[in-house]
């Protein structure tokens, strides 16, 4: 069977037609749905910033700084678990991990390692 | 000397058949194709010595074809039938994937829906040709431009067409220089490919930690039957964004990617025997395949200029092209395209947008050509 005649018979109007409908309706409400994400997490953020969170950073940045955190904690690992920043600079040194003082300040901005308000730091978990 | 003579008529050379050499020399330009044109080599490489691998004639009954239940090759070859290589790939896919340019601008998932029209369109051609439903399905799910997607729906619904399928379908993919740049320019004017989009948003990471739970679920509950493709997919999207599981985004966009596409590579590439795959049906196949494709990105180039009939601040239809899951090629494509009007138009971003969702369609597109087809 061929042609219009095997469309048909085979229900393809009705298999194309639906299918559009559905690939349509299911990326359109996911589109609305991300489309109102940032919005809800604003509002859910306190609305304060209206910066959305924390932006996203860099992948291969963020792959590098993980793995610099990976090194840190292995050190910190040496220490007690809050941890003056000269100290975790020198052990650093010590065991030849690069630029310790801008790896450091990188970890702090992006919150891996936290104050613990009296002088002393923390990684956060 | 009796011995001699039997050994030669067990040699390839004795049992080669024109069938075998005209697959030979498919693979042989698959090789070039993707080491001296470097055209999707990832891809190319191991489909084009997979059909070498595949076509070397041998002494039916050895358990040496890939058809043959006992052979290595047939137990590779395990993992395509069952849609286990797709499904790994789309882990790794998923790794590597960033969604930030879509959830900065969602509006763009439109185009990566319209492109899927290609699909349904090649569902009636084919229908209309002949073919079956479900080999009709496996065949229109070339349009969605995506290898894994392809096999692991033909796996499902017609597992004696896999070779043709993958084949065409993975040609397609590395010929997307050569398919879309033509199409884009066809259907668009000057001024239509010199529309600049504007910078993006930046994205926060609670965003894209959320986005792959939530599409997931959203995705996955219209069509379950894409749950193995669209599952892995935003999981593997989970590992990389979570930001605690670095290392196992790290091995799953790598060694698991790489070891899967290997295998899939290989496997797909060998069952193209000659004497199963040089048929009518699969020069039917590879015609279907380019319309599929060239429909797709037709559709989502004209979709584009008709969401531009709305919108106050316009699209550059060319965006509409990446909608096709060739993730990044048609992306690259239509930057490339955008760059020989204006070289100072960056396209990329947004065009990745589209191909991600693209991605998201494709398989979607599967899950619902399945669910269809079950009874049937």
């Amino acid at each position: 069977m061929y042609g219009l005649e095997a469309i048909s018979t085979h229900n393809g109007w009705a298999m194309a037609v639906a299918g559009v409908v559905i690939v349509f309706a299911g990326l359109v409400v996911l589109s609305s749905t991300i489309a109102q994400l940032h919005k809800v997490l604003r509002l859910l953020n306190g609305g304060a910033n209206g910066t959305e969170g924390v932006p996203a950073s860099d992948p291969a940045m963020h792959h590098n700084l993980a793995e610099s955190a990976r090194q840190f904690r292995l050190i910190s690992g040496r220490i007690s678990e809050s941890f003056p920043l000269p100290k975790l600079i020198e052990l650093a040194e010590l065991s030849g991990l690069p630029r310790p003082h801008s790896t450091i300040n990188d970890l702090l901005k992006a919150g891996l390692i936290v104050p613990d308000g009296k002088g002393y730091f923390f990684w956060k978990q | 000397m009796e011995l001699f003579f039997q050994f030669l008529s067990n040699t390839g050379y004795y049992l080669a058949d024109y069938r075998q050499l005209i697959m030979i020399v498919v693979g042989s330009f698959f090789l070039y194709l993707g080491t001296a044109k470097k055209y999707e080599p990832l891809l190319l490489v191991p489909i084009g010595f997979g059909i070498l691998v595949g076509n070397v004639p041998f002494f039916k009954g050895f358990g040496l074809g890939i058809y043959e239940n006992n052979s290595v090759l047939h137990y590779l070859y395990f993992g395509v039938t069952t849609g286990l290589y797709p499904s790994i790939v789309f882990l790794g896919l998923g790794a590597m994937t960033d969604f930030s340019s879509l959830l900065a601008r969602p509006s763009l998932m439109l185009l990566g829906a319209a492109a899927q029209m290609g699909i349904f369109f090649t569902l009636l051609s084919a229908l209309a040709l002949g073919y079956l439903p479900k080999e009709a399905a496996s065949i229109a799910i070339i349009g969605g431009a995506d290898g894994p997607t392809s096999i692991f729906l033909c796996a499902k619904l017609a597992p004696h067409l896999i070779g043709p399928v993958a084949i065409a379908a993975y040609s397609y993919m590395a010929l997307i220089p050569v398919i879309q740049p033509p199409i884009m320019r066809l259907l668009t004017s000057r001024q239509e490919r010199l529309i600049r989009m504007p910078e993006l948003r930046e994205v926060s990471r609670q965003e894209l930690v959320i986005f792959p739970v939530a599409a997931l679920l959203l995705c996955c509950f219209l069509a379950p039957a894409s749950i193995p493709l669209l599952g892995m997919f935003f999981f593997g999207n989970f590992l990389k964004e979570c930001g605690v599981t670095e290392r196992l985004a790290q091995t799953a966009r790598t060694a698991i990617i790489d070891t899967a596409t290997i295998l899939l590579g290989l496997t797909v590439g060998a069952s193209t025997q000659g004497d199963v795959f040089l048929t009518p049906k699969s020069v039917g196949i590879f015609v279907l395949g380019a319309v599929a494709f060239s429909i797709a990105t037709a559709s989502g180039v004209v979709f584009a200029k008709i969401m531009n009939l709305f919108l106050k601040e316009k699209i550059n239809p060319l965006l509409g092209a990446a909608g096709v899951s060739a993730v990044p090629g048609s992306a690259r494509e239509v930057h490339l395209v955008g760059q020989a009007e204006d070289p100072e138009n960056f396209l990329l971003m947004h065009a990745m947008a589209c191909n991600s969702s693209g991605v998201i369609g494709s398989a979607i597109c599967a899950g619902i050509l399945w669910s269809f087809m079950i009874g049937l």
